[in-house]
């Protein structure tokens, strides 16, 4: 136990001739191509994921831009339109005072994602070269931005629950604006960034450090 | 034993060209990214096109709320709201839908929609919680673009894409008509008024009227307007009437029309209409009154114009061509000093000159030139016989002092005029009215009242009835005196008289007439001497004596003087009565002539009286028949004073008491008349028959 904190002496499957089944978790020797047990093809490596990693990334910060220019809601209310970005809003919320809405909208909907985008982006660019945060962090990170990935949706579900629920005709009616959609997918995109992340690349840098 | 090791593999990172590894996931960026592209394109090329329109307020227009509309639908929102450069008025920028802004060209037209509560209603409702938004309106064709506007405060009458006809209506009392008042065709709202204002001489208010399609088509030049503002109550008889088109027009007033007559012209856009008070009136002007046509000139009177007012007509012909406008004095200076003029200022109507449908001032200017030159003069003339009020005529008088129209003085064209003859004639019927006056008309009616009492005093008394009786009774009298045998006899007796006179007159010429007087006298004296002697023959003589009175009496004499007293009587009961006194002096002096003779008849109660009897009686008779012939005379002038006073009466108005009394009086006159005409006519049929019975 006193190895798992020296990262040195990590021993890595793929050093060790084995590859795993990241579906079923099965280890077989190196050559096996397909999983005997659940059939899934094996790959020591995931070769194309630092690609799609990028490339949902990608998607998801352009995603974010109409997200945060665009209206997230459109309010009616007794014929007055109000149009509210996400910064917008948060801006208002804190003018009203309510300081815990604003903090949890600020933080759900806009340090969340945009820490994901850096912590992602730090994770595949780490995966190749340069390291700044040594041993597990990575992996804690990586577990971090995959968990809570899901709870920046937390926008969208109060647009759509809100716009679901008040149409109340004249007196009031939430539309939800481009941004919602926009901020969907890009929390969409960063999820599925995310997930095509091959956290095993990670130890080959470990690995690379030690040699 | 060693473990089969795997041979160490020469694990070559191959490095496979960047196509090759290329993944297809690549392509979710790029279109996320042309998808962001795309919206960023969509929206800046949506954004639509900034406008800005200034109003001279904005009242609750807000950044970013306040929308802009069209037909009731948005497109655009106010994105800023600035001043002008000089702060008169506000700018607001607004941005509209791209598809939209192609149409807002020169002809567009904002205003701003605000909660508005009216006599006729409550509009814009919506804007009370919503806020204001500015409506926009244009026509349907896209036009040369534009994105500054002028905005009003609120809705035009006349929106583009809204068709219809935009007429201007004129009235002098501004009281009758509001902003916004409905205009009704039967009845029937087809239109608005707008904001009423001033014309620029201020004598007149004018008020642009909108008129829907497809109502405009009812508006041609025999279309005429008039105020339904108010109610009118009256009471006729139907009973009481109330009158009001609708408590919206009560309040915030409104005007009707109508056309008063076939086939009027179609009228264009802008037309003049005149506004008149009632439909009465309005009916009765077949001939519009566009006082905004009307050319100013002035007319120049020396003489007084008192009784001029102002909108007292111009005539020309009899016609009215216009009205005067106002009367003004004028300082003018002269070589003899300065010199007030009075200046009447014309307003005339060139259509009504008969020039054609819009001449221009010039036209009229021309018209006047040339007339004056003919000789066409303004002048003061009467309204009417009655009242002071005046108009001016413009008159073509020949050989006048050539003058002309003064076209270029100023501030307006000066007409000359001429000295009006009104005094006279105002003087002419003064001095009417004053003879009328000084008739003594009271007096004239009292005399007439104490006349008629008199007459009917006459007429009423028993006497009077009794009057024609008595005459002819009295004629009966003379008549039956005339026909008795004796009196016929008397003449021819009368000549045997004088013939035996004559007879003993010649045997006592032819038997020695002389001697045998002085024989008789000799005898005489024999007689007187012997009268001793001769007294025992008394008795003799006294016999003779009576002979010769049997032989008097024998002559009837005294039946005829009997009869004579029975006129007498008669004639004396009808003169006695006191009517009869007043009755024409000639029958009284013809009854006196008679009694006269018949007072010497029975004096005489001689033969020898009978010839001057007789004579009397003739000239009685005469007298009679002279007073006779005045009588018809007597019953015309009756008959005349009955007729007037008949008439006088009858202007008294029937049914008074006065007037029955004074009737029946009169009925009596006119029979007391007829009598007397009967009578005269019975006389001058024959007058003889007075003496001779028929």
């Amino acid at each position: 136990m006193e190895n798992a904190r020296r990262t040195q002496s990590v021993l890595t499957a793929r050093r060790a001739g084995l590859v795993g089944c990241t579906t079923c978790g099965r280890v077989h020797a190196r050559q096996a191509v397909v999983c005997h047990r659940c059939g899934s093809r094996l790959a020591s490596r995931d070769t194309g994921s630092l690609q799609r990693v990028w490339a949902w990334l990608f998607a998801g910060m352009i995603a974010y831009i109409p997200a945060n220019l665009y209206p997230m809601l459109v309010t009616s209310t007794f014929g007055k339109t109000q149009q509210n970005t996400i910064v917008g809003g948060v801006i208002e919320l804190f003018e009203h005072g309510s300081w815990g809405v604003a903090l949890i909208v600020f933080v759900a909907s806009v340090l969340i994602p945009i820490g994901k985008f850096i912590a992602i982006a730090y994770l595949a660019v780490s995966a190749r070269s340069a390291v700044v945060i040594r041993g597990h962090g990575r992996q804690h990170l990586y577990e971090v931005v995959e968990f809570i990935g899901r709870w920046s949706m937390i926008d969208v579900f109060v647009v759509a629950i809100l716009a679901a629920l008040v149409q109340l005709d004249f007196v009031a009616t939430v539309h939800p604006g481009i941004a919602a959609a926009s901020f969907a997918l890009s929390v969409a995109f960063t999820m599925i960034s995310a997930q095509n992340f091959d956290p095993r690349l990670l130890w080959d840098a470990y690995e690379a450090d030690d040699t | 034993m060693t473990d089969p090791k795997p041979a160490d593999l020469d694990i070559s990172t191959s490095r496979p060209s960047f196509w090759r590894n290329l993944s297809f996931v690549w392509l979710v960026p790029v279109l996320a990214l042309v998808i962001s592209l795309g919206l960023a394109w969509q929206s800046f090329s949506e954004r639509g096109v900034a406008i800005t329109i200034s109003f001279p307020n904005a009242p609750g227009v807000t950044p970013g709320e306040t929308t802009l509309r069209y037909r009731d639908v948005v497109i655009g929102t106010v994105e800023n709201v600035t001043f002008s450069d000089d702060l008169s008025r506000v700018v607001v920028h607004a941005r509209v839908d791209k598809d939209v802004a192609p149409f807002i060209d020169d002809k567009a037209q904002f205003w701003i929609v605000s909660p508005k509560v009216s006599t006729r209603g409550i509009t814009g409702l919506s804007t009370v919680l919503s806020g204001v938004y500015i409506e926009g309106a244009w026509d349907q064709e896209p036009g040369a673009e534009q994105y500054a506007f002028v905005g009003s405060d609120g809705p035009p009458l006349e929106q583009p894409g809204r068709p219809g006809r935009r007429i201007t209506l004129m009235t002098t009392d501004g009281r009758l008509i509001s902003e916004g008042a409905p205009v009704y065709y039967h009845g029937v709202e087809v239109g608005r008024l707008e904001k009423p204002r001033l014309t620029v001489s201020s004598d007149a208010i004018v008020v642009d009227a909108f008129i829907e399609a497809p109502h405009d088509r009812r508006l041609n030049s025999a279309t005429r307007f008039w105020d339904t503002s108010g109610f009118s109550v009256s009471l006729g008889g139907q009973g009481l009437t109330l009158d009001f088109d609708s408590i919206a027009s009560v309040v915030a007033g409104g005007v009707n029309f109508d056309s008063v007559y076939e086939g009027g012209e179609p009228v264009n856009t802008g037309h003049v209409f005149t506004i008149y008070s009632d439909e009465a009136e309005a009916r009765r002007n077949l001939i519009a009154r566009s006082t905004a046509d009307a050319v100013s000139i002035a007319a120049e009177f020396g003489e007084s114009v008192s009784g001029l007012e102002p909108g007292a007509p111009v005539q020309y012909g009899g016609f009215k061509v216009g009205e005067v406008s106002a009367i003004s004095a004028d300082i003018q200076e002269t070589d003899t000093g300065p010199q007030i003029r009075l200046l009447a200022n014309l307003a005339i109507e060139p259509d009504r000159l008969g020039l054609a449908a819009g001449a221009g001032p010039d036209e009229v200017l021309d018209f006047f030139d040339a007339a004056v030159e003919r000789g066409l003069r303004a002048r003061l003339a009467a309204a009417n016989l009655f009242s002071a009020a005046l108009v001016v005529e413009l008159v073509e008088l020949p050989d006048l002092p050539p003058e002309s129209f003064q076209r270029e003085a100023t501030p307006l064209p000066i007409l000359p005029s001429v000295e009006s003859n009104l005094p006279d004639f105002t003087a002419t019927a003064e001095g009417m009215l004053e003879r009328i006056n000084s008739l003594p008309i009271e007096e004239l009616l009292d005399q007439a009242i104490s006349l008629m009492a008199s007459i009917e005093a006459v007429a009423s008394a028993e006497s009077t009835r009794a009057a024609p009786d008595a005459v002819v009774a009295l004629l009966e009298d003379t008549r039956a005196l005339v026909n008795d045998e004796a009196t016929r006899a008397l003449p021819a007796d009368i000549r045997a008289a004088v013939a035996d006179l004559r007879g003993v007159v010649a045997e006592l010429k032819e038997a020695g007439a002389f001697d045998n007087l002085a024989a008789a006298l000799k005898r005489a004296d024999e007689v007187a001497t012997n009268f001793a002697t001769a007294s025992q023959e008394f008795p003799a003589l006294v016999e003779d004596l009576r002979a010769v009175a049997a032989k008097a009496n024998s002559l009837e004499a005294e039946e005829l003087v009997a009869a004579a007293t029975r006129v007498l009587d008669s004639a004396d009961k009808v003169i006695g009565t006191e009517a009869a006194r007043d009755l024409p002096p000639a029958i009284n002096a013809a009854l006196g002539e008679i009694r006269a003779s018949l007072a010497e008849l029975r004096e005489g109660g001689a033969v020898e009286n009978a010839n001057a009897t007789m004579a009397s009686a003739r000239e009685a008779a005469d007298a009679v028949a002279e007073a006779a012939a005045g009588l018809p005379e007597l019953s015309a002038r009756l008959e005349r004073l009955v007729a007037q006073a008949e008439g006088l009466i009858a202007a008294y108005g029937d049914r008074s008491q006065f007037n029955d009394e004074t009737l029946s009086a009169l009925r009596e006159v006119r029979q007391a008349a007829r009598s007397v005409s009967q009578l005269a006519r019975a006389i001058e049929r024959n007058p003889n028959s007075l003496l001779m019975g028929r």
